[in-house]
């Protein structure tokens, strides 16, 4: 471990204030590797999360033999940090990065990544993972799919169908529920069909806010003229009106701002830089009228004017101040800073960090 | 990971075709009964005393039927059979009846005539949905569909006679098309889009009433013709001037879909009823919301007034009609139906009712004196907010109905609501509204058998059989019945035995394309009223191939050369053959004019507008050869002392029985059968690739071929399964072998018994 120079200016800004027990790392990059740092440090201060995977760690981790795999490698380095005697450094989450690499070949190239890819293929490699040692440990064969979806809202499970799988710690963390409603406006029929979800992936638009975008996800689509809706009650192509409800907010709202766009024009993906304000607080209403309120806790900042150089930071709060984590450096930074990234409201503009993930958690007890 | 989803699934509709395609409805009730929902009805009140009053109904199935009407007793009297789509709406204007469909297109028919479509205009660009006609002027009509389409016609001008052109259509075609329709606006008053000077044919054009930003699904016009009334989904009301399609007046109001409207006669009231489940009254001179009725408790999607716009009675979602009082919100429940209702038809004394089912019923009403329905009691009073559970009632908390039982009927089949193709493909399982099972043969458009009220999935289960034969047809229950589309060149890529079939005195391998024959059987009355109008010099370009031997090669005294069709008719194989009672409906497209539909027993062979591709099987036996063989290896089995027999990949029909495939190999290895020892066979054997032929050319019969002899030779697949003798090569592949590669088949002596 390597005591950055900006570590100890972070003790010395926090001074007496530096939260009992809590650690600040920054975190080597090899190269390319922002993208997996930035959602690292989100993913570290998602403090259910950490305490869960790191609990979970403890109670099955088997000494010696034991094969490595991303969930003993993110839980290692989560160890690594949070049991560091230092309260401030920089640590180079080799293993780590060389699993990643590993379990996927899209990670490894040293060209840009995208840092909602790798937290989408974290969250389901884990799944996997845990699912996985979860039915090994019951000792009896399962039919695993990392996806499962529920039947619908009324729906009983028949005698000796496929059993629920286990509901893992990224579950009870990250998991959401969609509605996906359908109505066929001949005979007026409304099919649902439930999605489980991990995170919300919202487009963007010019001066608009997270509630606003949120809204038009939310939003009625219709299905006409060449795109009609087979509908089953009339054995034909009606015109339907489609939207999309949230069931079941999660625990952890993660928003993804779908900032990367492909242009039929110009033959390629683009960065849209649009300012898109992102409240501390959020209210989120579910399909049954119930507002669940969110709290802003870490922001994954994409830096650069294109899809493809560019650069990852993060913003993470930690027991009531922020903090920005650009790989190694650890820096403390005023809340009112997040407001320079919400985007620009021009095109060319100087400013080319734009908040790209959000984190939010859910107030009102853990799940 | 959430992504949000693309649009919802469309069942392979936009798939672009090279050729025209080729349907056939088939109905297993005569078409004296609709087969499917009604979507709209229209009365024609007698002319004179002593005549018949009619009511039309318009369904899912495609028809248009008219029912005479005597004393209230309804009795069938016509079918109106062309559109290809469901008949949204349909109005009586004058003498004509005018339909519109969900296949684009108006269709105008003499109202009392046998069923012969007077001409088909073609504006709209999406489905049709509604029609409003005025009382007092017949010449006026308008139309409104998806995508907000509205025109007004000029009926006179849209029915006149299309000035000579270079391909001159007749007024009266078969298939009732009119001319190319241009898409400029002129005004309706104007003759000159009629252009009769420069030799060339315009067509008319109706009025365009532009600015509905969404689809429309409901129209009303005042009795003079002169006011339009449309609402849809944009949830306003829109009133137009129909003589210029010149847009009024938005309402605003409704919070869904307006599904009905109604204009009073003096053009000043206006009735809406919306998926919002209220009726709101709307007085269109002080351009506002009168007042709005809490009655249903779904979605309003049918409203008939009386006369003096008192009274309304209103159907929908909730399958309730209700007739309410719009001065003192009174309503009162009038019947429940068994199914949603769709559309309304108020007589004296009747009120007809059309629901998803295709049965309409008459209920017992009033249409001038309907404060007499409130005498008995159970009304309640109609709040003014949808939510509101403010209903006042008089003797309980849920209204009674008045009525408990209609008192007419016309009757309908239950429409098919599940079908599921079998392996096979020949038979089809479905299942109706009514719960009924059936297993049909599509290739002679006959129910085989009738299960009764069975679970469809287990049904389904039981009659499986595995066999594996190409999808040479798709089908669709759009229209409450099957539908079974046929497209080129796949279709024709399906064979079958002579033998399976039963032909008597039929070759053992001799194959029947069963497009090919499915085609002949449905157009047997067209080519026989061809031949015999010799609109078309027969031509006997007898271009089979070889191998594939048509029928006519058949053991039968007669000659080739001259008079093919005649015979083609008089050989139809049973298996084929459509019935006369019930005869299927064919619905196709050929190179001008648009789709059109026909029973096949009222083709008269003059029709011209068949697809060159069907003309060309049915006719001249000309269909691509698609390809119909399966290429295997023969080998000896793993441990098998018997020797190698052939060289090189062998090649023959997919639905060669793997029985034949032991014979070949007894034969190769010189092993003489039990007591037939004379087998000849040809084989035409090449360096590379040989083919089979027939093999066993005994004259036995009543067996099947593999239940005749007892093989000394067992063959395998995979190296462990002994194959049974009655699978084809396409079965072992697709339920044995299942892999991308060659099939390799091994053999093996067994002990003679």
């Amino acid at each position: 471990m390597v005591m950055g120079a900006s570590g100890s200016k972070l003790e010395k800004a926090l001074g007496d204030q530096f939260p009992e027990g809590e650690r600040y790392f920054g975190l080597e990059n090899f190269g390319n590797t922002c993208y997996c740092n930035s959602v690292l440090q989100a993913l570290y201060f998602c403090i259910p999360f950490r305490e869960k995977l790191l609990e979970y760690y403890a109670n099955n981790k088997t000494p010696g033999d034991a094969e490595e795999n991303l969930l003993t490698c993110l839980a290692d380095l989560f160890m690594q940090v949070s049991q560091s005697k230092k309260k401030t450094g920089v640590i180079a989450p080799k293993r780590f990065v060389q699993r990643v690499k590993k379990q996927n070949e899209l990670f490894r190239s040293y060209m840009h990544q995208d840092a909602h890819e790798f937290l989408n293929f974290l969250l389901n490699e884990l799944v996997d993972i845990l699912e996985k040692e979860s039915s090994a440990a019951k000792d009896s064969p399962q039919s695993s799919s990392p996806e499962k979806v529920p039947n619908g809202p009324v729906q009983p499970l028949a005698n000796g169908v496929r059993k629920e799988p286990p509901v893992t710690l990224v579950h009870k963390n990250f998991q959401g529920i969609l509605t996906n409603e359908t109505r066929c406006l001949r005979c007026e029929t409304v099919t649902a069909r439930d999605e489980t979800f991990f995170d919300l992936s919202v487009d963007i638009e010019q001066n608009s806010s997270i509630t606003s975008c949120l809204k038009n996800f939310c939003s009625t689509e219709t299905l006409n003229a060449e795109d009609k809706f087979f509908c089953d009650k009339c054995c034909s192509l009606q015109e339907a009106q489609k939207r999309m409800k949230i069931k079941k907010a999660p625990h952890i709202l993660v928003i993804h701002l779908k900032r990367f766009k492909y242009i039929e024009q110009l033959g390629r993906y683009k960065k849209l830089s649009y300012r898109v304000v992102f409240p501390m607080e959020l209210k989120l209403s579910t399909s049954d009228d119930v507002d669940t309120e969110y709290s802003l806790f870490a922001v994954v900042v994409h830096v650069g004017s294109g899809p493809n150089h560019g650069h990852y930071v993060s913003l993470v709060k930690s027991h009531n101040h922020w903090l920005f984590f650009d790989d190694e450096n650890v820096e403390m930074v005023e809340e009112s800073t997040l407001q320079t990234f919400f985007g620009s409201s021009h095109e060319y503009s100087g400013n080319t960090d734009h908040g790209y993930i959000l984190f939010y958690e859910g107030l009102g007890g853990k799940s | 990971m959430h992504r949000v989803g693309s649009a919802g699934n469309t069942a392979g509709s936009s798939r672009p075709r090279k050729e025209k395609r080729f349907t056939y409805v088939l109905n297993d009730a005569d078409n004296k009964k609709h087969c499917a929902g009604i979507n709209c009805l229209s009365y024609l009140k007698a002319s004179t005393s002593g005549t018949s009053d009619y009511l039309f109904t318009g369904s899912r199935d495609g028809t248009l039927k008219r029912w005479e009407s005597k004393n209230g007793v309804p009795s069938f009297s016509a079918t109106f059979e062309s559109h290809v789509d469901w008949v949204n709406d349909a109005i009586v204007v004058g003498q004509n009846l005018v339909s519109c469909s969900s296949d684009t297109t108006l269709k105008v028919w003499n109202s009392l005539s046998d069923g012969a479509c007077t001409r088909t205009l073609r504006q709209h660009s999406d489905y049709v949905t509604c029609l409003a006609a005025a009382e007092n002027n017949s010449n006026i009509c308008a139309s409104g569909g998806l995508g907000g389409e509205v025109f007004i016609w000029d009926l006179d001008s849209a029915l006149a006679p299309v000035a000579k052109s270079v391909d001159a259509k007749e007024d009266e075609t078969p298939n009732g098309n009119c001319g190319p329709a241009l898409t400029t606006l002129c005004n309706v008053n104007s003759s000159s889009n009629l252009a009769s000077t420069n030799g060339q044919s315009h067509g008319y054009s109706p009025i365009a009433a532009k600015g509905h930003k969404d689809s429309v699904y409901a129209l009303a016009m005042n009795d003079t013709g002169t006011l339009l009334v449309s609402g849809g989904t944009e949830k306003v009301v829109r009133l137009w001037d129909s003589r210029t399609g010149s847009k009024k007046v938005k309402l605003r109001g409704h919070t869904d879909n307006i599904r009905a409207l109604l204009i009073d006669s003096t053009g000043r009231f206006c009735l809406s009823g919306s998926s919002d489940s209220m009726i709101r009254l709307w007085d269109l001179g002080q351009q506002r919301c009168v007042h709005s009725y809490a009655v249903h408790t779904d979605s309003v999607w049918a409203l008939a007034s009386t006369p003096s716009f008192t009274h309304v009675y209103s159907g929908g979602r909730d399958q309730s009609v209700y007739l309410t009082d719009l001065g003192n919100r009174e309503s009162v429940l009038l019947c429940t139906n068994e199914h949603p209702v769709l559309q309304l038809s108020l007589q004296d004394d009747m009120i007809w009712v059309a629901t998803t089912d295709s049965s309409v019923h008459g209920w017992e009403a009033e249409r001038e004196n309907p404060e007499n329905l409130f005498k008995k009691g159970g009304s309640f009073l109609a709040g003014n907010l949808s939510f509101s559970r403010a209903r006042a009632s008089l003797e309980g908390s849920a209204p009674v109905p008045i009525h408990k039982e209609p008192s007419s009927v016309m009757p309908g089949i239950p429409a098919i609501i599940q079908h599921e193709i079998l392996n096979n493909r020949r038979h089809v399982l479905t299942k109706d509204t009514a719960g009924s099972v059936k297993l049909w043969e599509i290739t002679r458009g006959a129910v085989i058998e009738d299960f009764g009220k069975v679970p469809f999935e287990d049904k389904k289960k039981e009659l499986f059989e595995m066999v594996s034969i190409p999808a040479w047809f798709t089908m669709d229950a759009r229209l409450g019945c099957l539908s079974v589309h046929l497209d080129t060149p796949q279709c024709f890529s399906a064979e079958i035995y002579a033998v399976d079939l039963n032909v008597a005195g039929a070759q053992e391998d001799l194959k029947i394309n069963l497009a090919q024959e499915t085609l002949r059987g449905l157009l047997v009355h067209w080519s026989k009223r061809k031949q015999r109008s010799g609109s078309h010099g027969l031509s006997n370009g007898d271009t089979s191939t070889g191998k594939d031997v048509s029928l006519r090669n058949l053991p039968h005294p007669r000659s080739e050369v001259d008079d093919g069709a005649e015979n083609h008719a008089s050989q139809m194989l049973p298996s084929f053959e459509f019935s006369t009672v019930s005869p299927p409906s064919i619905i196709t497209e050929g190179s001008s004019g648009g789709p059109w539909r026909k029973r096949i027993t009222d083709l008269d062979g003059t029709e011209s507008d068949i697809p060159w591709w069907i003309v060309d099987c049915v006719e001249h036996n000309r269909f691509p050869k698609e390809n119909t063989k399966c290429g295997f290896y023969l080998h000896p089995a793993e441990g098998s002392p018997a020797p190698n027999i052939t060289q090189g990949k062998l090649s023959a029909p997919r639905i060669l029985r793997i029985h034949k495939v032991a014979n070949y190999v007894v034969e190769k290895l010189d092993r003489p059968l039990d007591g037939n020892a004379d087998s000849t066979f040809a084989m035409g054997l090449t360096s590379g690739q040989s083919q089979f032929s027939a093999l066993d050319s005994s004259s036995r019969l009543g067996l099947k071929p593999w239940q005749k002899s007892k093989p000394s030779v067992e063959i395998l697949c995979n190296s462990q399964q002994v194959l049974l003798p009655e699978m084809s090569l396409a079965t072992v592949r697709a339920y044995v072998w299942k892999k991308p590669e060659d099939l390799i088949l091994n053999y093996r002596v067994v002990q003679s018994r």
